[in-house]
């Protein structure tokens, strides 16, 4: 019914032209489009918001915490009978 | 001192079969020492996956000690099942299903203790969403919770808090973790098109969120 060039962009091929992945055929699109282009660079923003966020760390000892509590299997020799 | 004693593993796994580098080898190859008993490969795999799955747990429940124990049951479940991983399919995908399970039965056994208090993860209306946000930030007595005041305090963090959970966790492993969609789909077990609009949902909020503060 709508021409592709008509058509708003989805949210995935949103996510796409973020991440510089949006086939040429939508791009027309978005370069006609002020409504997308502005959608699109309010998404772009908030990825790269999220991609920055910071890894956070357990209390140091961690690993020894954890292995404290782990049972290790007794060590089969499968390697040898593969 | 658990560390100096000799790996049971290394009598029996021939030294040509040894990693020789544990750090450079891929997550099914450790997965696979280490259900061969190799006790480095665990300590290893503990060290790949510290960070990420204590944070995913951390903005889950924005609780550090709760995170650290959430995650310290992770791992535990994961390395002593770790005969049953089944290398066709992603470590991390398998490690983030556990963690997330975790975080999910503890946020809902916490609802149902707590009904009636403000802050539910499920805040809707305009007044619980500023009910949530008076609760995550203004609570700095203990210096732990000066840490996680100062810690999830951005305008970020307190927006990914105001999410419901299950668009929360699609939305940190989409976006911060980098997991694909029918990657989330089988960690979450919903079917892709839920993951879909989780995701698209939850960044619609977050938006609205941070530009609402900014308002
Ligand atoms: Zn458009």
């Amino acid at each position: 019914m709508t021409e592709p060039l008509l058509q708003h962009l989805t949210p995935d091929e949103l996510e796409l032209w973020a991440q510089g992945l949006l086939p040429a055929a939508r791009d027309i699109h978005l370069a006609q489009c002020a409504e997308c282009r502005a959608l699109g660079e309010r998404e772009r923003k908030l990825f790269r918001e999220l991609a920055r966020l910071p890894r956070f760390a357990p209390e140091f000892g961690f690993v020894e915490r954890v292995m404290g509590r782990v049972r290790i299997p007794s060590p089969s020799n499968e390697f040898e009978n593969r | 001192m658990r560390a100096a004693t000799s790996n049971a593993g290394d009598g029996v796994i021939g030294a040509k079969d040894r990693p020789s580098n544990l750090t450079g080898a891929s997550d099914p190859e450790v997965a696979q020492w280490a259900q061969h008993g190799h006790e480095p490969a665990f300590r290893e795999l503990v060290r790949r996956y510290e960070r990420p799955v204590f944070s995913l747990l951390y903005r889950m429940v924005r609780d550090r000690a709760l995170a650290e124990d959430l995650a310290q049951e992770t791992f535990i479940k994961v390395l002593n099942g770790i005969k049953s991983y089944n290398p066709q399919f992603k470590f991390s995908s398998w490690i983030f299903k556990i963690a997330n399970n975790a975080a999910i039965d503890h946020l809902r056994k916490r609802d149902l203790d707590t009904l009636s208090l403000d802050g539910s993860p499920h805040a809707t209306t305009p007044e619980e969403m500023s009910a949530t946000a008076l609760q995550l930030g203004d609570r700095g007595e203990s210096p732990l919770q000066e840490v996680e005041a100062r810690e999830l305090g951005s305008a970020i963090e307190r927006a990914i808090a105001k999410l419901r959970p299950e668009y929360r966790a699609c939305i940190l492993l989409r976006h911060v973790e980098g997991h694909s969609y029918e990657e989330i789909a089988r960690i979450l077990d919903l079917p892709l098109g839920t993951v879909k609009t989780y995701i698209h949902r939850g960044r619609n909020e977050l938006r609205v969120y941070l530009e609402d503060r900014k308002a």
